[in-house]
Protein backbone atom coordinates (compact mmCIF):
# COMPACT_ATOMS: atom_id res chain seq x y z
CA UNK A 1 0.00 0.00 0.00
CA UNK A 2 1.58 2.91 -1.36
CA UNK A 3 1.54 6.75 -0.02
CA UNK A 4 2.32 9.73 -1.80
CA UNK A 5 3.16 12.91 -0.29
CA UNK A 6 4.14 16.54 -1.79
CA UNK A 7 4.51 19.43 -0.26
CA UNK A 8 3.83 22.69 -2.41
CA UNK A 9 4.36 26.67 -1.77
CA UNK A 10 1.34 29.17 -1.65
CA UNK A 11 2.24 29.41 -5.45
CA UNK A 12 1.79 25.56 -6.01
CA UNK A 13 5.72 25.19 -6.81
CA UNK A 14 6.56 21.85 -5.28
CA UNK A 15 8.93 22.02 -2.92
CA UNK A 16 9.33 17.91 -1.49
CA UNK A 17 7.72 14.87 -2.81
CA UNK A 18 7.58 11.38 -0.91
CA UNK A 19 6.19 8.16 -1.90
CA UNK A 20 5.93 5.36 1.09
CA UNK A 21 5.46 1.98 0.92
CA UNK A 22 3.32 1.13 4.07
CA UNK A 23 4.13 -2.19 5.64
CA UNK A 24 1.20 -2.26 7.47
CA UNK A 25 -1.71 -4.32 6.28
CA UNK A 26 -4.52 -2.96 3.64
CA UNK A 27 -7.44 -1.97 4.96
CA UNK A 28 -10.20 -4.50 3.35
CA UNK A 29 -10.90 -2.28 0.51
CA UNK A 30 -11.20 -4.22 -3.05
CA UNK A 31 -7.53 -4.58 -4.30
CA UNK A 32 -6.52 -4.16 -7.38
CA UNK A 33 -3.27 -4.31 -9.68
CA UNK A 34 -2.28 -1.03 -8.36
CA UNK A 35 -1.56 -1.73 -4.67
CA UNK A 36 1.33 -3.52 -5.91
CA UNK A 37 4.53 -1.63 -5.67
CA UNK A 38 6.22 -2.66 -9.20
CA UNK A 39 7.98 0.55 -10.87
CA UNK A 40 7.22 -0.78 -14.49
CA UNK A 41 4.50 -0.04 -15.68
CA UNK A 42 2.60 -0.17 -18.70
CA UNK A 43 -0.40 1.37 -20.63
CA UNK A 44 -2.92 -1.56 -18.99
CA UNK A 45 -2.27 -0.28 -15.47
CA UNK A 46 -3.82 3.13 -16.26
CA UNK A 47 -6.64 1.42 -18.30
CA UNK A 48 -6.47 -0.75 -14.76
CA UNK A 49 -7.32 2.73 -13.11
CA UNK A 50 -10.01 3.33 -14.89
CA UNK A 51 -11.90 0.14 -14.95
CA UNK A 52 -11.00 -0.17 -11.03
CA UNK A 53 -13.97 -1.51 -8.67
CA UNK A 54 -13.65 1.29 -5.67
CA UNK A 55 -15.88 3.42 -5.19
CA UNK A 56 -17.75 6.79 -6.66
CA UNK A 57 -15.16 8.86 -8.74
CA UNK A 58 -15.67 12.84 -8.46
CA UNK A 59 -17.20 13.03 -11.84
CA UNK A 60 -15.96 16.52 -12.90
CA UNK A 61 -12.41 15.47 -11.46
CA UNK A 62 -12.06 12.22 -13.95
CA UNK A 63 -13.44 13.75 -16.91
CA UNK A 64 -10.98 16.22 -16.56
CA UNK A 65 -7.78 14.12 -15.77
CA UNK A 66 -8.71 11.38 -18.54
CA UNK A 67 -8.94 14.86 -21.08
CA UNK A 68 -5.75 15.81 -19.92
CA UNK A 69 -3.49 12.80 -20.71
CA UNK A 70 -1.92 11.46 -23.54
CA UNK A 71 0.91 10.61 -22.34
CA UNK A 72 1.30 6.74 -23.34
CA UNK A 73 4.39 4.68 -22.89
CA UNK A 74 5.92 2.89 -20.09
CA UNK A 75 5.96 4.15 -16.71
CA UNK A 76 3.21 6.65 -16.24
CA UNK A 77 2.20 6.00 -12.95
CA UNK A 78 4.33 8.85 -11.55
CA UNK A 79 2.60 10.63 -13.93
CA UNK A 80 -1.00 9.98 -12.67
CA UNK A 81 -0.42 10.26 -9.44
CA UNK A 82 0.97 14.04 -10.10
CA UNK A 83 -1.99 14.20 -11.96
CA UNK A 84 -4.32 13.60 -9.83
CA UNK A 85 -2.43 15.69 -6.84
CA UNK A 86 -2.72 18.70 -9.46
CA UNK A 87 -6.58 18.13 -9.62
CA UNK A 88 -7.04 18.22 -5.76
CA UNK A 89 -5.79 21.92 -5.42
CA UNK A 90 -9.00 23.22 -7.04
CA UNK A 91 -11.18 21.21 -4.93
CA UNK A 92 -8.24 22.22 -1.23
CA UNK A 93 -8.44 26.00 -2.42
CA UNK A 94 -12.32 25.74 -2.20
CA UNK A 95 -12.37 24.52 1.20
CA UNK A 96 -10.00 26.79 2.34
CA UNK A 97 -11.91 30.01 1.00
CA UNK A 98 -14.74 28.57 3.56
CA UNK A 99 -13.72 27.34 6.33
CA UNK A 100 -10.41 27.86 7.96
CA UNK A 101 -9.38 24.93 9.80
CA UNK A 102 -5.88 23.03 9.11
CA UNK A 103 -6.42 19.56 8.25
CA UNK A 104 -8.75 18.54 5.52
CA UNK A 105 -9.63 15.36 5.92
CA UNK A 106 -10.48 13.73 2.22
CA UNK A 107 -10.87 16.12 0.01
CA UNK A 108 -10.87 14.29 -3.27
CA UNK A 109 -11.11 10.51 -4.75
CA UNK A 110 -10.00 9.19 -7.64
CA UNK A 111 -10.97 5.30 -8.10
CA UNK A 112 -8.96 4.24 -5.65
CA UNK A 113 -6.90 7.28 -4.80
CA UNK A 114 -7.84 9.51 -1.43
CA UNK A 115 -6.45 12.87 -1.30
CA UNK A 116 -6.28 14.21 1.96
CA UNK A 117 -5.00 17.72 2.57
CA UNK A 118 -3.42 19.85 5.52
CA UNK A 119 -3.20 23.48 5.37
CA UNK A 120 -0.36 25.70 7.05
CA UNK A 121 -1.10 28.88 8.29
CA UNK A 122 1.67 30.11 5.83
CA UNK A 123 -0.20 28.43 2.94
CA UNK A 124 1.86 25.79 2.31
CA UNK A 125 0.12 22.73 1.07
CA UNK A 126 1.07 18.92 2.09
CA UNK A 127 -0.84 16.52 -0.72
CA UNK A 128 -1.28 12.85 0.17
CA UNK A 129 -2.44 10.33 -2.15
CA UNK A 130 -3.19 7.02 0.00
CA UNK A 131 -5.48 4.06 -0.82
CA UNK A 132 -6.74 3.31 2.56
CA UNK A 133 -8.62 4.86 5.28
CA UNK A 134 -6.64 6.22 8.03
CA UNK A 135 -7.10 9.31 9.57
CA UNK A 136 -5.85 9.81 12.80
CA UNK A 137 -2.54 8.20 11.33
CA UNK A 138 -2.54 10.86 8.71
CA UNK A 139 -3.47 13.55 10.85
CA UNK A 140 -0.52 12.85 13.52
CA UNK A 141 1.81 12.64 10.35
CA UNK A 142 0.43 15.99 9.16
CA UNK A 143 1.22 17.49 12.27
CA UNK A 144 4.53 16.01 12.67
CA UNK A 145 5.40 17.11 9.02
CA UNK A 146 4.29 20.08 9.35
CA UNK A 147 6.37 20.76 12.89
CA UNK A 148 9.80 19.30 10.63
CA UNK A 149 8.78 21.52 8.09
CA UNK A 150 8.93 24.65 10.17
CA UNK A 151 12.07 23.63 11.79
CA UNK A 152 13.84 23.38 7.95
CA UNK A 153 12.27 26.89 7.78
CA UNK A 154 14.68 28.09 10.68
CA UNK A 155 17.36 27.15 8.76
CA UNK A 156 19.42 30.25 8.02
CA UNK A 157 20.43 28.31 4.80
CA UNK A 158 17.18 27.70 3.53
CA UNK A 159 15.94 29.96 1.47
CA UNK A 160 11.65 30.24 1.57
CA UNK A 161 9.43 28.61 -0.83
CA UNK A 162 12.71 26.56 -2.52
CA UNK A 163 12.67 22.86 -2.98
CA UNK A 164 13.80 21.22 0.32
CA UNK A 165 16.98 19.25 0.03
CA UNK A 166 18.22 18.54 3.38
CA UNK A 167 18.73 14.79 3.76
CA UNK A 168 18.10 15.54 7.68
CA UNK A 169 14.43 16.96 6.76
CA UNK A 170 13.94 14.03 4.25
CA UNK A 171 15.06 11.09 6.62
CA UNK A 172 12.81 12.38 9.25
CA UNK A 173 9.88 12.30 6.80
CA UNK A 174 10.32 9.11 6.38
CA UNK A 175 10.16 7.82 9.89
CA UNK A 176 7.35 9.37 10.46
CA UNK A 177 5.97 7.96 7.70
CA UNK A 178 6.83 4.68 8.93
CA UNK A 179 5.39 5.50 12.59
CA UNK A 180 2.18 6.50 11.24
CA UNK A 181 1.38 5.25 8.38
CA UNK B 1 42.60 31.32 49.10
CA UNK B 2 42.14 29.81 45.62
CA UNK B 3 38.25 30.47 44.02
CA UNK B 4 37.75 26.99 43.84
CA UNK B 5 35.34 25.35 40.32
CA UNK B 6 32.23 25.45 42.42
CA UNK B 7 32.42 28.95 43.53
CA UNK B 8 33.06 29.97 39.57
CA UNK B 9 30.15 28.09 38.69
CA UNK B 10 27.92 29.52 41.59
CA UNK B 11 28.80 33.38 41.09
CA UNK B 12 28.40 32.73 37.05
CA UNK B 13 24.83 31.43 37.47
CA UNK B 14 24.27 34.31 39.73
CA UNK B 15 25.11 36.78 37.06
CA UNK B 16 22.65 35.14 34.51
CA UNK B 17 19.77 35.08 37.12
CA UNK B 18 20.50 38.55 38.39
CA UNK B 19 20.08 39.86 34.51
CA UNK B 20 17.00 41.94 33.55
CA UNK B 21 17.59 42.02 29.95
CA UNK B 22 17.89 38.45 28.34
CA UNK B 23 17.06 37.78 24.46
CA UNK B 24 14.67 35.11 23.20
CA UNK B 25 16.95 32.15 21.76
CA UNK B 26 15.44 31.96 18.82
CA UNK B 27 15.91 35.36 17.96
CA UNK B 28 18.90 35.48 18.43
CA UNK B 29 19.59 32.22 16.58
CA UNK B 30 17.89 33.27 13.93
CA UNK B 31 19.73 37.52 13.99
CA UNK B 32 23.04 35.22 13.52
CA UNK B 33 22.13 32.92 11.02
CA UNK B 34 21.08 35.68 9.06
CA UNK B 35 24.11 37.43 9.34
CA UNK B 36 26.65 34.63 8.39
CA UNK B 37 24.17 33.82 5.25
CA UNK B 38 24.57 37.79 4.14
CA UNK B 39 28.24 37.57 4.69
CA UNK B 40 28.77 34.84 2.83
CA UNK B 41 26.53 36.40 0.15
CA UNK B 42 29.00 39.43 -0.19
CA UNK B 43 32.18 37.28 0.33
CA UNK B 44 31.56 34.54 -1.09
CA UNK B 45 34.76 32.83 0.15
CA UNK B 46 34.43 30.76 3.07
CA UNK B 47 38.05 31.68 4.30
CA UNK B 48 36.71 35.17 3.82
CA UNK B 49 33.36 34.63 6.22
CA UNK B 50 35.72 32.92 8.93
CA UNK B 51 37.94 36.26 8.99
CA UNK B 52 35.57 38.32 8.95
CA UNK B 53 33.59 36.54 11.87
CA UNK B 54 36.38 36.60 13.73
CA UNK B 55 36.75 40.36 13.16
CA UNK B 56 33.72 41.02 14.61
CA UNK B 57 33.75 38.94 17.89
CA UNK B 58 36.93 40.74 18.60
CA UNK B 59 34.98 43.99 18.45
CA UNK B 60 32.28 42.69 20.46
CA UNK B 61 35.15 40.71 23.03
CA UNK B 62 36.83 44.20 23.29
CA UNK B 63 33.66 45.77 25.30
CA UNK B 64 32.05 42.90 26.88
CA UNK B 65 35.43 42.26 28.71
CA UNK B 66 34.06 45.47 30.65
CA UNK B 67 30.73 44.37 31.53
CA UNK B 68 32.19 41.20 32.50
CA UNK B 69 34.83 42.49 35.14
CA UNK B 70 32.03 45.42 36.24
CA UNK B 71 29.15 42.49 36.88
CA UNK B 72 31.72 39.34 37.88
CA UNK B 73 34.21 41.41 40.55
CA UNK B 74 36.68 38.92 39.60
CA UNK B 75 39.92 39.94 40.52
CA UNK B 76 43.17 39.11 38.91
CA UNK B 77 43.53 35.14 38.04
CA UNK B 78 47.02 33.65 39.15
CA UNK B 79 47.66 31.46 35.93
CA UNK B 80 46.78 30.65 32.58
CA UNK B 81 44.80 27.60 33.94
CA UNK B 82 42.56 29.73 35.94
CA UNK B 83 42.06 32.07 32.95
CA UNK B 84 40.68 28.98 31.42
CA UNK B 85 38.59 28.03 34.17
CA UNK B 86 37.00 31.36 34.71
CA UNK B 87 35.74 31.73 30.75
CA UNK B 88 34.58 28.55 30.89
CA UNK B 89 32.33 28.85 34.23
CA UNK B 90 31.19 32.48 34.26
CA UNK B 91 32.22 34.03 30.90
CA UNK B 92 30.40 31.70 29.19
CA UNK B 93 27.73 30.91 31.94
CA UNK B 94 26.93 34.50 32.49
CA UNK B 95 26.45 35.50 28.81
CA UNK B 96 25.01 32.51 26.93
CA UNK B 97 23.89 30.46 29.39
CA UNK B 98 26.33 27.37 28.75
CA UNK B 99 28.99 26.30 30.73
CA UNK B 100 31.79 24.24 28.35
CA UNK B 101 33.54 21.98 30.01
CA UNK B 102 37.51 22.82 29.95
CA UNK B 103 40.70 20.59 29.18
CA UNK B 104 43.96 22.25 29.90
CA UNK B 105 47.14 21.42 28.14
CA UNK B 106 50.88 22.16 29.66
CA UNK B 107 52.53 24.14 26.61
CA UNK B 108 54.81 21.86 24.98
CA UNK B 109 58.27 21.51 26.33
CA UNK B 110 61.39 23.62 25.11
CA UNK B 111 64.10 22.17 23.19
CA UNK B 112 66.48 20.48 25.88
CA UNK B 113 69.31 23.08 24.69
CA UNK B 114 67.48 25.68 26.11
CA UNK B 115 66.58 26.59 29.49
CA UNK B 116 65.57 23.28 32.13
CA UNK B 117 62.48 25.18 33.10
CA UNK B 118 59.77 22.71 32.96
CA UNK B 119 56.45 24.06 31.34
CA UNK B 120 54.74 25.88 33.57
CA UNK B 121 50.93 27.26 32.79
CA UNK B 122 52.12 30.62 32.28
CA UNK B 123 54.58 30.19 29.41
CA UNK B 124 53.75 30.95 25.88
CA UNK B 125 51.96 27.87 24.25
CA UNK B 126 50.04 26.82 27.49
CA UNK B 127 46.47 26.04 25.75
CA UNK B 128 42.89 25.12 26.99
CA UNK B 129 40.19 23.55 24.50
CA UNK B 130 36.54 24.19 25.55
CA UNK B 131 34.16 21.70 24.69
CA UNK B 132 30.71 23.04 23.67
CA UNK B 133 27.55 20.97 24.51
CA UNK B 134 25.27 22.91 23.05
CA UNK B 135 25.82 26.06 20.83
CA UNK B 136 22.46 28.65 21.13
CA UNK B 137 23.79 30.01 17.93
CA UNK B 138 23.74 27.40 15.79
CA UNK B 139 20.04 26.24 16.37
CA UNK B 140 18.20 24.66 13.68
CA UNK B 141 21.52 24.92 11.35
CA UNK B 142 21.93 23.08 8.58
CA UNK B 143 25.34 23.99 6.60
CA UNK B 144 24.87 23.07 2.76
CA UNK B 145 27.49 20.97 0.86
CA UNK B 146 29.42 23.92 -0.28
CA UNK B 147 29.99 25.51 3.29
CA UNK B 148 31.05 22.07 4.50
CA UNK B 149 33.59 21.99 1.60
CA UNK B 150 34.72 25.36 2.05
CA UNK B 151 35.69 25.15 5.37
CA UNK B 152 33.18 27.41 7.15
CA UNK B 153 33.21 27.49 11.08
CA UNK B 154 29.32 28.66 11.54
CA UNK B 155 30.30 30.17 15.33
CA UNK B 156 33.85 31.71 14.67
CA UNK B 157 32.47 34.75 16.37
CA UNK B 158 32.89 33.55 19.88
CA UNK B 159 37.02 32.95 18.98
CA UNK B 160 37.30 36.32 18.36
CA UNK B 161 35.09 37.45 21.38
CA UNK B 162 37.76 35.28 23.41
CA UNK B 163 40.35 36.94 21.74
CA UNK B 164 39.40 40.62 21.99
CA UNK B 165 38.46 40.44 25.63
CA UNK B 166 41.31 38.44 26.00
CA UNK B 167 43.48 40.93 25.01
CA UNK B 168 42.34 43.83 27.17
CA UNK B 169 43.50 42.01 30.07
CA UNK B 170 46.60 41.81 28.89
CA UNK B 171 47.34 38.14 27.36
CA UNK B 172 47.31 37.25 23.61
CA UNK B 173 45.98 34.73 22.38
CA UNK B 174 44.76 32.75 19.56
CA UNK B 175 41.49 30.86 19.72
CA UNK B 176 40.50 28.32 17.09
CA UNK B 177 37.88 26.12 16.34
CA UNK B 178 38.86 22.37 16.16
CA UNK B 179 36.03 20.66 15.82
CA UNK B 180 32.19 21.18 15.38
CA UNK B 181 29.18 19.14 14.93
CA UNK B 182 27.45 21.10 12.70
CA UNK B 183 30.30 20.21 9.75
CA UNK B 184 29.87 16.50 11.23
CA UNK B 185 32.33 16.08 14.25
CA UNK B 186 31.77 14.56 17.29
CA UNK B 187 32.17 17.56 19.59
CA UNK B 188 32.38 21.18 18.91
CA UNK B 189 35.70 22.48 20.25
CA UNK B 190 37.78 25.66 20.76
CA UNK B 191 41.29 25.97 21.70
CA UNK B 192 42.66 28.70 22.97
CA UNK B 193 46.64 28.89 22.75
CA UNK B 194 48.19 31.81 24.81
CA UNK B 195 50.68 33.74 22.64
CA UNK B 196 52.22 36.14 25.31
CA UNK B 197 51.36 38.02 27.48
CA UNK B 198 50.96 42.02 26.94
CA UNK B 199 53.24 44.80 28.71
CA UNK B 200 51.07 47.77 30.09
CA UNK B 201 52.29 50.28 27.62
CA UNK B 202 52.74 54.28 28.44
CA UNK B 203 50.38 56.17 26.42
CA UNK B 204 52.52 58.23 24.05
CA UNK B 205 52.97 61.70 24.41
CA UNK B 206 52.01 61.75 28.58
CA UNK B 207 54.15 63.78 29.77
Amino acid sequence: MSHHLFLLSPSDTPLYNLTHYSSKPAQPTSTSPLASNLPSWSTSAFAGTLTALSGATSATQAHHVQGGTVRIGGGQDRHVIQMIANASLDVIEEVVRKESIMYLKSVDKFNEWTVSAFVTPGNMKFVLLHEARNDDGIKTFFNEVWELYVKTMLNPFHTAHTPIRSPVFDARVRASAKKYL
Amino acid sequence: MATTSKQYKAIGEDIWKGRTEKINAELFALTYGALVVQLIQDYEDYAEVNKQLEKMGYNIGTRLIEDFLARSAIGRCADFREVGEVVAKVGFKSFLNITPTVVHAAPPPPSPSRSSNPPHSNTAGASFTLTLDENPLAEFVELPEEALEGGLWFSNVLCGVLRGALEMVQMQVQATFISDVLRGDETTEIRVTLTKYLEEEVPVGDD
